[in-house]
């Protein structure tokens, strides 16, 4: 059931993002900013990792290339085509797979299973949620650890205006020089800790002229941090630690970053 | 701030007359009390403000409050209203009851006071182990609601002006509240200046501590405890749950 019902927006369902990889990697490739975090993460695993909803392979392959034991899985068989011709470019050799984060099976355990960008919080229901992770604990290896990425809900996501277009990204297209925009319009519902976004991808040309554009829509469903705790207890960890970023800080403000540590025993 | 500021629960005779006002959740709990088919339990009953006019009604409930000056101050009341009532001071994460009951209440979000996951579920098994078999827990809580958080954090504003019930002097209610919105913690510093004949205000200082709880937060605690049946509504007149302005009543059921 979608928590974002009668108060959200109505209207025709738009294609997910996910469904346009190379589109996707024009706006969000570049991103570098929690690589390091990732590298550090896997690299003192002392095990195999794997990462949950790998997409395109911004990260994963970033690791593979430093010479981490990674395997990958992703609900959407189309970034995963991209993944692989990406890695194939790069002479790397993947071992990424397509499956459901609440119900996946790999063929084996992991030291480290990382979750980055907000990936989790394409679960929508409680039910998806603790699926999700119980398939991931299940995932882990003795003494294995989650690690999850996601932001806190600010008081600034449920104050700023809702159903209005807000310019979210502009970048240059690295090819023929256009400038592309990423439209964001959010549809909030508080208590339903979700966000619809209908995402509008513009491409202009030199002069202001809109040479293209493509829809799609999202949902995220946020989740506070002592919520987050008692997931994690229902899901079967046997300790946490929500860090409020990648420099490892510690959580005390709304508008920061949580770093959810969750080991498996 | 001054760290040694009092609960409003250690002044029992301030704390009925700077809620004399309030009745919004009266009828409510009353009428729930008076159609549950087995006896009833007030968590956090305070001075009765609730408890007496539904004991009055004919309902065969009982209280506790961890206060044992408002329960002093209960039993006054009930004694001069020739009730004969069970009421005890205990603590909502660990009391135990001679009997078990068709109903249990925590009203005036008074399970906003427990301010830790862990005591929370604790209160919460405490009062599933003393409900009857189909019994049933209601309370209400606020929503915490972010566009007036974000509006008027730490800002001392005039909440209520009222009259003293006895002395028919006018009471300024002032209010400063404070927002920890990732320990999802609020401290509120009340002000009652009353102003008697003589033009000379007198100030009286309380504050209290609470703790809000996200709506889906609540689901997963009420789990954690044992339930295996919820519901929620957006007010006392049994609306959706739709905004922030609304009121959470929670009903969890023991089976």
């Amino acid at each position: 059931m979608s928590q974002c019902g009668p108060a959200a927006v109505t209207g025709a369902t738009l294609p997910s993002p996910y469904e346009a990889p190379d589109l996707y990697d024009l706006l969000f490739e570049s991103f570098a900013f929690d690589v390091p975090y990732w590298l550090e993460v896997a690299n003192t695993a002392g095990g195999p990792v794997l990462e949950v909803a790998c997409g395109t392979g911004r990260i994963l392959l970033r690791l593979l290339h430093a010479g981490v034991d990674v395997d990958g899985v992703d609900a959407y068989p189309a970034m995963l085509d991209q993944l692989r011709e990406k890695a194939r470019s790069r002479g790397l050799e993947p071992c990424v797979f397509q499956g459901d984060m609440r119900d996946f099976t790999m063929p084996r355990r992991y030291q480290r299973v990382i979750c980055a960008f907000n990936a989790f919080a394409h679960c929508e229901t409680i039910d998806d949620q603790l699926r999700a992770l119980r398939c991931i604990r299940e995932h882990l290896e003795p003494g294995g650890v989650l690690v999850l990425h996601m932001s806190y809900p600010s008081l600034a996501l449920w104050t700023d205006p809702n159903g209005e277009p807000v310019l979210e990204l502009q970048s240059t297209h690295p090819i023929n020089g256009n400038t592309l925009q990423l439209w964001d319009t959010r549809f909030k519902n508080t208590v339903g800790q979700c966000q619809r976004s209908q995402i509008e991808v513009r491409e202009l040309d030199a002069t202001g002229r809109c040479l293209d554009s493509q829809r799609f829509e999202t949902l995220q469903r946020w989740v506070y941090r002592y919520e987050f705790e008692l997931l994690l207890r229902h899901a079967g960890y046997a300790r946490w630690d929500i860090r409020g970023g990648f420099q490892n800080e510690p959580l005390e403000h709304d508008d920061q970053q949580m770093i959810v540590w969750a080991w498996k025993d | 701030m001054n760290e040694s500021i009092a609960t409003p629960y250690v002044d029992p005779a301030l704390y009925d007359i700077v809620y004399s006002w309030y009745h919004d959740d009266l009828a409510f709990y009353r009428d729930l009390a008076k159609a549950s088919p087995g006896p009833v339990l007030e968590a956090a009953c305070g001075t009765g403000r609730i408890l007496i006019p539904t004991a009055q009604a004919g309902v065969d409930i009982d209280g506790f409050d961890l206060e044992p000056a408002m329960i002093a101050r209960l039993k006054a009341k009930a004694s001069a209203a020739e009730l004969k009532l069970r009421v005890v001071v205990a603590d909502m994460r660990d009391f135990t009851m001679p009997r078990r009951y068709g109903l249990i209440t925590i009203p005036f979000r008074a399970f906003m006071h427990l301010s830790t996951t862990e005591d929370q579920i604790r209160a919460l098994r405490c009062i599933r182990e003393h409900l009857e078999p189909r019994g049933s827990l209601v309370m209400n809580l606020f929503y915490p609601n972010h566009a007036y958080i974000a509006e008027h954090r730490d800002q001392r504003m005039l909440e209520r002006e009222i009259v003293h019930p006895v002395t028919g002097h006018p009471i300024a209610l002032w209010s400063t509240q404070r927002y920890d919105l990732v320990r999802q913690t609020l401290v509120a510093d009340r002000e009652v200046i009353e102003t008697p004949e003589d033009g000379q205000p007198v100030t009286h200082h309380y504050r209290f501590t609470l703790r809000w709880v996200y709506r889906f937060e609540m689901e997963l605690l009420l789990r954690a405890a044992g339930f295996t049946r919820w519901e929620v509504r957006g007010g006392f007149d049994g609306r959706p749950l739709l905004t922030p302005e609304d009121e959470m009543v929670w009903t969890a059921w023991k089976d």
